[in-house]
């Protein structure tokens, strides 16, 4: 049957809706309240790591007098150390869990992710691409775009993932989640062998760039990496609110936001640009870092509902803020010594994603 | 004003499933489309709702529908496709408010709120707010969406020009007293000044509810006009491809039911 591979059971848990249907209110409250985790995560991150320097020191100091009541040691730990690295971490992770809502409203299914069906590979062979051959074939085309490069270059590989998988698992404005899904194995297989073959090629230095690029770690945020990848995750992110009223319009098909008056292909165009961009800057800054964006609006779905101008804003919130936790959990668990982030999105998002599958049996059968 | 097809001719690939089709429907009436499977009816409502390349000239109120943006079309005309599925837990109201999406149903800001609940009530699913769109039944998830289209023009008539409510077979898997409810609804648009082309399988309900009934045989159409005047021996037998009398019962003691209103 054509409708079964669309027709997901709806999850059996989640939060009581009473019988108006409405829950703008409910959003607007986690909205809220997301907020104030934030914030409150903010603080705490800027508070804690391996230096003495506290929490309380950065509130104090922040309340009574600014920057002048912390020592000038606290002032280097916290303005070139931690701030980077929760400015850095807060981007990524508002990105990550933005372009999988954006791609999950785009492809209509919440099982679509930039990680997990290949865009993150392609943005991945991109950034790859800028390191192996940047101070040799490239150097020239390089040299032109600076610190850009390596994040062009994975917003570039990123597009081209995304266009190739719609291409493929799109027609006539229904999307196949199986198709995606395989689609998706077999770019993620292409853009991995190609890079193979850039990281065969590649001599002892670029290995090392590789290899701590690699990680897929905030430990090196610098406030230069934040210059060369926040401008384009900004722009993402600020493109997404506009996104929200044409994929809403989209949960029924391309057909029928047409009927409602969407412009679809601007929409489509738009939304594959944002995921591209926002995928391929965070990839090119952290390396892979898995699952956020299936977890984070799955999670928000199931409290307050689908619609996207209340889930792209709350993505946003709750990405950035489980992206502080992990990196604090990075940094605690083999103390003195850190784990890659990457290592911890995907122990605790792994078992999530099969969860949810668990969940929506069914959704697969072909 | 009125939706004015003409000459209208779709391809796909390189087979022509509807050939020069001329017809227009009045504000104020409830045109449907007979025809069996695969005589171009769908493909005649997907072409006039903007859906499929086509060849020949589809002009709502005199705008010629190739020329016009979606949010354009979407305020003239409101479109209630065969099913729809949805992979998101949406509410049932938050599904019905996608209707407002453009804007233009009509109805003032404080009513505007009060939209989809009113529009349920139309179809019978007052109290079905706060379910889940998924959990609904098939005959429930129709009439879930016509409430969307209704609330998309809402007012029949808007700014002194008519709308329009193109249905592709909007009864198709209700039970007997919601068809009857669904095509009174129908009616009723057509009388406060709006336009109905709707894609219909019962030709008795047809007979009951349509003020025109376009035939439709191999992408052509074969006849156009009052039930009376189309629906006879000869032709709807010949078109249909099997014996059919109209207005004598089958057989000599079997019962024959009719439903006649949606009030009891």
């Amino acid at each position: 049957m054509a409708l079964r591979d669309n027709a997901a059971p709806a999850p059996r848990w989640r939060w009581h809706v009473d019988t108006s249907g409405d829950r703008s209110a409910r959003a607007r409250l986690v909205i809220l309240a997301l907020i104030l985790l934030y914030a409150f995560l903010f603080l705490f991150s800027l508070g804690s790591g391996a230096s003495d320097t506290s929490f309380w020191a950065v509130l104090s100091g922040w309340l009574g007098g600014g920057a002048d009541a912390l020592s000038l040691r606290d002032r280097v730990v916290i303005g070139d150390i931690r701030l980077p690295r929760v400015v850095l971490g807060s981007l990524i992770g508002a990105s990550l869990a933005v372009s999988g809502a954006v791609m999950q409203g785009l492809f209509r299914n919440p099982l679509a992710d930039p990680g997990i069906v290949g865009v993150g590979s392609g943005a991945g062979l991109g950034a790859i691409t800028v390191i192996v051959l940047g101070n040799t074939m490239l150097a020239p085309v390089i040299g032109m775009f600076g610190i850009y490069a390596l994040p062009l270059a994975a917003f570039c590989g990123g597009l081209v993932s995304t266009l190739l998988l719609y291409r493929v698992a799109t027609r006539r404005g229904q999307t196949s989640i199986a198709t995606m899904l395989l689609a998706g194995i077999a770019l993620g297989a292409l853009a991995g062998a190609l890079s193979g073959m850039l990281v065969y090629v590649a001599d002892d230095q670029e290995l090392r760039d590789l290899t701590f690029w690699g990680l897929g770690s905030l430990a090196g945020a610098t406030w230069a990496k934040i210059w060369a990848a926040g401008p384009i995750i900004l722009a993402a992110l600020a493109a997404a609110p506009f996104l929200a009223r044409g994929l809403d319009a989209m949960v029924l098909g391309e057909t029928t936001a047409n009927h409602l008056g969407v412009r679809v292909q601007r929409v489509k165009n738009s939304a594959i640009l944002a995921v591209a961009a926002a995928t391929g800057a965070s990839v090119a800054v952290a390396g892979g870092i898995g699952f956020v964006g299936i977890v984070v609006p799955h999670l928000l779905r199931l409290t307050i509902g689908p619609e996207h101008r209340y889930l792209l804003p709350a993505s946003a919130l709750l990405g950035a803020s489980l992206l502080l936790v992990a990196d604090a959990i990075s940094r605690v668990v083999v103390a003195p010594a850190e784990l890659p982030i990457g290592i911890v999105t995907a122990t605790l998002g792994a078992p999530f994603f099969l969860w949810i599958l668990l969940r929506q049996r069914g959704i697969l059968d072909l | 004003m009125a939706i004015d097809v003409e000459d209208l001719s779709v391809r796909v690939g390189r087979r022509l499933i509807l050939r020069n089709v001329t017809l227009s429907v009045k504000p104020g009436t409830v045109t449907a489309i007979v025809g069996p499977n695969g005589s171009g009816k769908t493909t005649f409502l997907k072409a006039v709702s903007g859906d499929l390349p086509y060849d020949g000239d589809v002009r709502i109120n005199g705008e010629a529908l190739r020329h016009m943006q979606p949010w354009q079309a979407a305020a003239h005309r409101a479109v209630l496709p065969q099913a729809s599925s949805l992979s998101f837990p949406y509410t049932v109201r938050e599904v019905v408010k996608l209707g407002l999406l453009g804007g233009r149903s009509g109805a003032g800001p404080a009513e505007q709120t009060r939209l989809p609940e009113k529009a349920l009530e139309r179809v019978d699913l007052a109290g079905f707010a706060g379910r889940f769109y998924q959990e609904l039944s098939g005959g429930e998830q129709q009439r879930v969406q016509l409430a969307r289209v209704l609330c998309q023009v809402w007012k029949p008539v808007l700014d002194g020009r008519p709308r329009y409510l193109l249905l592709d077979e909007p009864v198709s898997s209700l039970d007997i007293k919601h068809q009857l409810i669904i095509m009174d609804i129908a009616a009723g648009f057509a009388s406060a000044g709006g336009g109905v082309l709707a894609v219909l399988h019962d030709l008795n309900l047809t007979a009951r509810f349509a003020d025109q009934v376009a035939m439709m045989h191999r992408g052509t159409l074969v006849a156009a006009g009052t039930p009376a005047d189309v629906f006879n021996d000869r032709l709807v037998s010949d078109v249909f491809e099997c014996r059919i009398q109209v207005g004598v019962p089958p057989g000599g003691d079997l019962p024959y039911v009719l439903p006649q209103s949606a009030q009891l």
